[in-house]
């Protein structure tokens, strides 16, 4: 039996709990915070490790379902679509030229589109495009059929296509 | 350079019909330089470069959880511990008095035996020398006899 460590097997999962967070609560701060609560809530259970089929997946789903608390506890699901969206993320692109300010632009445009994206769209958009999962992969986390994961896929992606060109061909 | 392919895949992708591996295809084909895209494709490529995964958390976090699972222990012990931890304490302090009790007790048991043991014994020697029954029978002959031998026989004629 494989033994398992918080060190090895749980905290190098953060920064994938923290997007799912991210997209979810569409705040940073928030999703650090439901990040380190999925944390704690995996080590009180450690007594169940061995019984677990992917801590991958089991982190997900409990930090999923910890972010949805959070959002509705805050109301916030809409309001922080507009007063929050995403801070210019300055620091994940080195400084350089005009080009590369508006290519960044580009992709903060599409992440907001992606943020106004109903929950169950968005989350499945973020853990098959950005985290790479399979559909039944997502589907355990979401606990939804791997068809319906699919067709929140397949929304999601027309919902983006749709409004990313209309943008950029009206230079939006 | 034909992009038929890519054209296609792009097409599978929005009906939600590639796999993992074709929409790996597609995230690297769309690294390439904006210059190098045809005209068709380059608006998808702030489409692909938005999934990048660069919303990361710090090294600080990682103390900071590891912090909190090391304190997490003893914090959860102590929230029981005031009755927890002073249960071996009074385990200790009840078989101290159980057993002090017991003692006493037992002394007491044993001192009233000693006592008893002692006064039995000491009716034993002042009683028992083994000349007592004779001495009483001696006494009580004695009594009887003189009795009769002193009675004034005389009295009576």
């Amino acid at each position: 039996m494989k033994e398992i460590s918080f060190r090895t097997d749980v905290l190098p999962l953060k920064n994938e709990l923290f997007r799912l967070a991210l997209r979810i609560t569409l705040n940073r701060d928030d999703a650090e915070d439901v990040v380190q609560e999925t944390m704690m809530k995996v080590w009180n259970r450690r007594e169940q490790w061995q019984q677990i089929e992917s801590m991958e997946a089991f982190c997900m789903t409990i930090c999923r379902n910890l972010a949805l608390d959070k959002t509705k506890r805050a109301g916030n699901q809409d309001a922080s679509l507009d007063e929050e969206g995403h801070d210019a993320p300055d620091h994940s692109y080195s400084a350089n030229p005009e080009e590369q300010a508006m290519q960044r632009d580009k992709v903060e445009r599409v992440r907001r589109l992606m943020d106004l994206l109903p929950e169950k769209q968005r989350t499945c958009m973020q853990l098959r495009d950005v985290e790479g999962k399979s559909y039944k992969e997502i589907a355990a986390v979401m606990d939804i059929t791997e068809q319906q994961v699919k067709v929140n896929i397949f929304r999601a992606r027309q919902s983006i296509k749709q409004e990313y060109l209309k943008q950029e061909l009206y230079g939006l | 350079m034909d992009y038929k392919y890519i054209e296609q895949l792009m097409d599978r992708y929005f009906e939600a019909e590639t796999t993992l591996k074709e929409e790996q295809i597609l995230k690297a084909f769309f690294e390439q330089n904006e210059e190098e895209l045809p005209e068709s494709l380059r608006p998808y490529r702030e489409l692909f470069a938005s999934f990048e995964q660069n919303e990361v958390l710090g090294d600080d976090f990682d103390e900071r959880m590891l912090q909190m699972i090391e304190e997490k222990p003893e914090v959860k012990a102590r929230t029981i511990s005031l009755a927890e931890r002073f249960r071996p304490l009074m385990r200790a302090a009840a078989v101290v008095a159980i057993l002090i009790t017991l003692t006493t007790a037992l002394n007491q048991s044993f001192k009233d035996d000693k006592v008893w043991a002692d006064q039995s014994d000491y009716a034993l020697e002042n009683t028992t020398t083994g000349n007592e029954p004779a001495m009483a029978y001696d006494l009580g002959v004695d009594s009887l006899v003189s009795d009769s031998l002193y009675k004034p026989t005389g009295y009576l004629e």
